[in-house]
C-alpha cells in the first residue's frame, strides 16, 4: 500500500475487506473484468480468422482482451486506495432499482397480449411503489391521465400499430 | 454565388409552412422535457425518437433538430430557476445564473442565455454553411484507413474529454464497441453474443440503448437520491429585459463564447459540454475582476450560454459531412438518420441537397423559434418546474417503455432498455461515464468495416495505415492526445477544467 486508504466515516464500521471491496474502482474493475471474461467465454468458438480475412471472432476477443487489461489496472489502482468507496447506500438502494425493473418487465409482457391500457397499469402500479411520497388516488389519477395521453399522441396522433386492448 | 445559392435551396425547404410547424413543435416540445431536471438532452432526444417516424425524413431531421436546440435550451433555464443543471452542457450556467436569480435578475438572466443564444446559433449556422461543402469534398477523398483513423481519433478525443478518469474512460469506450458488435455479422454472417435470441440477431437498436442508459438510467438514479432539494424560484420574474449595464458586460462575452464554441464544437469528441466549461474558465481569465464570478457575473451566463449553443450546432458540421459522429448526442442524430434510411456521410450533401440544406436553415429557424417560445412562455416553464418528481418519474418511466416499445416494435426491447437502465446506474454509482459508450456503441460496427476493408486493401499489412499521410497524420494527432493526457501537469490542468462545477 503505497497511500493510505481513505479515513472511514464514522458510521461505516463495517470490516476492512468490505470497504476495501466496496471502492468505486475495485467495483468497476470488476465488472469490466466479468464482462471482459463473460464476452470471452461466449466468444470461444468464432473462428478468428487473420489480419487479412478477419473471422466473427477476431475483433470481439481482441475487445474483450483489452478490456480484461484495462479492468485489472482500474481494479489495482482500486486496491491501492487511489479511490474513495462506493457508500454504503450502493447495496442497500436496491429497491427502486429492482422495482423500476419489474414495472418495465410487466410492461413489455403485457403489452402485445393485453393491450396498451392494462400494460400502462401494470407499469403505474408497480411503479408508483417506489415514487416519493405519491398517495393512492394520485397513482390512479396518473393512470388515467397517462392513458388518455399516450393513446392520444402515440395511436391517435401517430397511428401507430400498438394494440389497446387485451387481444383474445 | 454558392453559399446564398445553398441557404435559399435550404430555406425553400424549411419555410414551407409544415416544415416550419414541425421545427416549432419540436422545439416547444423539446423546451418542454428539457425544462425537466434529472432528463437530459440524450435521453430527450431518443424518448421523442417515435415521434418523428411517420414523418417525411427532412420534416422528420428538421423536427429532432428542434427538439435538440429546445432541450439544450431547457436546460439552461433549469440551471438559472432551480440551480440544477437539465443537462451537463449548462452545469456552469448554474454558477453565476442561478446567483443572478437570487439578486431578483432571473428575467434577466434568462434574456442574456436566451440572445446569446440566439447569436451563437446564427454566427454557426453560417459557420456550417461555408465549411461543410469544402470538408465534405475531403471526405470524399477519404479511403478505408483515414476512415477507420479518423474515428481512432474521434475516440481518443472522447476520452480525453470525458470527465475523471482516463482508463475508466477507455474502458466505457471498448464497452461500447462490444455492445456494438451485439448480432450477425455483416461480413461472415456468424452471430455474435445474441444467445440464440433471434430478437437479437440484428443487433441492439441505437434508441434502445440510449432510452436505457440515459432515460431509465436517470430515472433510477434520481430515485436512489431520494427526494431530490428543489430551490424554485417562486417569486415571479419582473424584468425581463437586460439592463444596459447587463449588456454592456455581456456582449464581449457572447462574441468570445460564440467564437471558442464554434472551434470547440467541430472537434472530435467536442461538443456543447466541453464548450460551455472552456467559455466559463475564459470568462473567468479575462475579467478584471474574476472574484464577481459565482456571485452573479453576467459574463457568467452570456459566454457558456453563447459556447454551448454555437458547439451544439457546429458539432453537426463532421456528423454530416464524414459521417461520423462527435459526442453522444450526434451518434443519436445517427441513429435517427438511419431510421429514416438516411446513411449521413460526405455523399449527402450533393445526393440529397435539399435534406441537407433543409437542416442547416432549420437550425437558424429553430434557434429564431426558441428565442420567441422562451422569453414570452418563461412563466409557463416555471410553473412545470413545480411538478412534484413523483409524476414526472412515472411519466419519464411511461414514455420510455412506449418509445422503446414503438421504435423496435419489439416488447423484447423493453426488457433490453431496462437491462441498460439498471447498468446506467451502476454505471453513475461507479464513477463510468456512459457518454464515451455510446459513441463507441455508434462506431464500433463501422470501425470493424472500415479495419477490415483497409486489411483486404493491404493484403494484412497494418503499415497500411502509416504509408498513407490522412491516415498517419491523424493517428499521430490520435497518439499526442493520449500522451497529453498521461502528462502529469495537463491531467492536472483538465481536472481543474472540469472542477469549476
Amino acid at each position: 500500500m503505497t497511500t493510505e486508504a481513505p479515513q472511514p466515516t464514522p458510521t461505516d464500521t463495517r470490516p476492512r475487506a468490505l470497504r476495501v471491496v466496496t471502492r468505486k474502482n475495485v467495483l468497476a474493475g470488476l465488472m469490466f473484468i466479468g464482462i471482459a471474461a463473460l464476452g470471452l467465454f461466449l466468444s470461444r468458438h468464432y473462428p478468428v480468422g487473420t489480419a487479412l480475412r478477419m473471422g466473427t471472432g477476431y475483433v470481439p476477443r481482441l475487445l474483450c482482451w483489452t478490456l480484461l487489461g484495462l479492468g485489472a489496472v482500474i481494479l489495482l489502482q482500486g486496491l491501492r486506495g487511489e479511490d474513495e468507496p462506493a457508500g454504503p447506500g450502493v447495496w442497500t438502494q436496491l429497491i427502486p432499482v429492482v422495482v423500476v425493473t419489474l414495472s418495465l418487465v410487466a410492461f413489455a409482457l403485457a403489452i402485445e397480449q393485453f393491450g396498451l391500457v392494462v400494460a400502462i397499469v401494470l407499469l403505474i402500479g408497480i411503479g408508483a411503489a417506489v415514487a416519493p411520497g405519491i398517495k393512492a388516488w394520485e397513482a390512479v389519477a396518473a393512470a388515467v391521465v397517462l392513458i388518455a395521453l399516450s393513446w392520444a399522441i402515440f395511436v391517435l396522433g401517430l397511428g401507430l400499430p400498438i394494440p389497446v386492448w387485451p387481444v383474445w | 454565388m454558392e453559399l446564398v445559392d445553398n441557404l435559399s435551396i435550404g430555406f425553400g425547404v424549411a419555410l414551407t409552412p409544415a416544415n416550419l410547424g414541425f421545427a416549432l413543435i419540436g422545439a416547444l416540445v423539446g423546451t418542454l422535457i428539457g425544462v425537466l431536471p434529472g432528463i437530459g438532452p440524450i435521453a430527450t432526444i431518443a424518448m421523442l425518437l417515435p415521434l418523428t417516424f411517420r414523418l417525411e425524413p427532412v420534416s422528420g431531421l428538421i423536427m429532432l433538430a428542434g427538439i435538440f436546440y429546445g432541450a439544450q435550451y431547457g436546460g439552461s433555464t433549469t440551471a438559472i430557476l432551480v440551480n440544477l443543471p437539465g443537462e451537463t452542457s449548462s452545469v456552469v450556467t448554474c454558477i453565476d445564473g442561478h446567483q443572478m436569480a437570487r439578486q431578483g435578475k432571473a428575467g434577466s438572466a434568462l434574456a442574456i442565455a436566451a440572445l446569446g443564444s440566439f447569436f451563437a446559433g446564427t454566427v454557426s449556422t453560417f459557420i456550417i454553411a461555408m465549411f461543410a461543402p469544402p470538408l465534405a469534398r475531403v471526405g470524399q477523398s477519404f479511403g478505408a484507413p483515414e476512415y477507420f483513423a479518423l474515428m481512432v481519433l474521434g475516440l481518443v478525443a472522447a476520452v480525453v474529454l470525458a470527465h475523471g478518469s482516463v482508463l475508466k474512460a477507455i474502458a466505457m469506450i471498448i464497452l461500447g464497441l462490444l455492445f456494438g458488435l451485439v448480432g450477425t455479422d455483416g461480413q461472415t454472417g456468424g452471430q455474435r453474443f445474441t444467445f440464440d435470441i433471434t430478437a437479437l440477431a440484428d443487433g441492439i437498436d441505437f434508441a434502445v440503448l440510449a432510452i436505457g442508459l440515459f432515460g431509465v438510467g436517470e430515472v433510477i438514479t434520481n430515485l436512489t437520491r431520494g427526494g431530490e432539494d428543489r430551490s424554485i424560484m417562486t417569486a415571479p420574474i419582473k424584468r425581463l429585459w437586460p439592463s444596459r449595464e447587463d449588456f454592456r458586460l455581456a456582449w464581449p462575452a457572447v462574441l468570445r463564447g460564440t467564437g471558442l464554441g464554434s472551434i470547440l464544437g467541430v472537434l472530435p469528441g467536442g461538443g456543447a459540454t466541453l464548450s460551455s466549461f472552456a467559455a466559463y474558465v475564459l470568462e473567468k481569465k479575462v475579467a478584471r475582476d474574476p472574484t464577481r464570478f459565482g456571485r452573479g457575473a453576467v459574463e457568467g451566463v452570456a459566454g457558456p450560454e453563447s459556447a454551448n449553443n454555437a458547439g451544439a450546432q457546429t458539432s453537426f458540421i463532421p456528423m454530416l459531412t464524414l459521417g461520423i459522429p462527435g459526442n453522444a448526442v450526434m451518434a443519436l442524430m445517427i441513429g435517427a438518420m438511419t431510421i429514416h434510411g438516411i446513411q449521413p456521410g460526405p455523399q449527402i450533401m450533393t445526393e440529397r441537397p435539399n435534406l441537407f440544406w433543409g437542416m442547416v436553415a432549420s437550425m437558424w429557424i429553430g434557434n429564431l423559434m426558441l428565442l420567441v417560445i422562451n422569453l414570452p412562455l418563461i412563466g409557463i416553464w416555471v410553473q412545470l418546474l413545480k411538478v412534484p418528481y413523483r409524476f414526472l418519474y412515472l411519466s419519464i418511466l411511461l414514455f420510455c417503455a412506449i418509445g422503446v416499445y414503438t421504435v423496435s416494435n419489439s416488447p423484447f426491447a423493453v426488457l433490453v432498455a431496462a437491462f441498460f437502465g439498471v447498468l446506467g446506474y451502476v454505471f453513475v454509482r461507479l464513477d463510468c461515464e456512459p457518454a464515451p459508450m455510446i459513441l463507441g456503441f455508434v462506431l464500433g460496427p463501422l470501425m470493424e468495416d472500415n479495419l477490415r476493408r483497409a486489411m483486404r486493401i493491404s493484403g494484412g499489412d497494418p503499415m497500411i495505415f502509416v504509408n498513407r499521410p490522412i491516415s498517419l497524420g491523424l493517428l499521430i494527432a490520435a497518439a499526442i492526445l493520449l500522451l497529453m493526457v498521461a502528462l502529469p501537469a495537463i491531467r492536472r490542468k483538465r481536472e481543474e477544467a472540469f472542477q469549476e462545477s
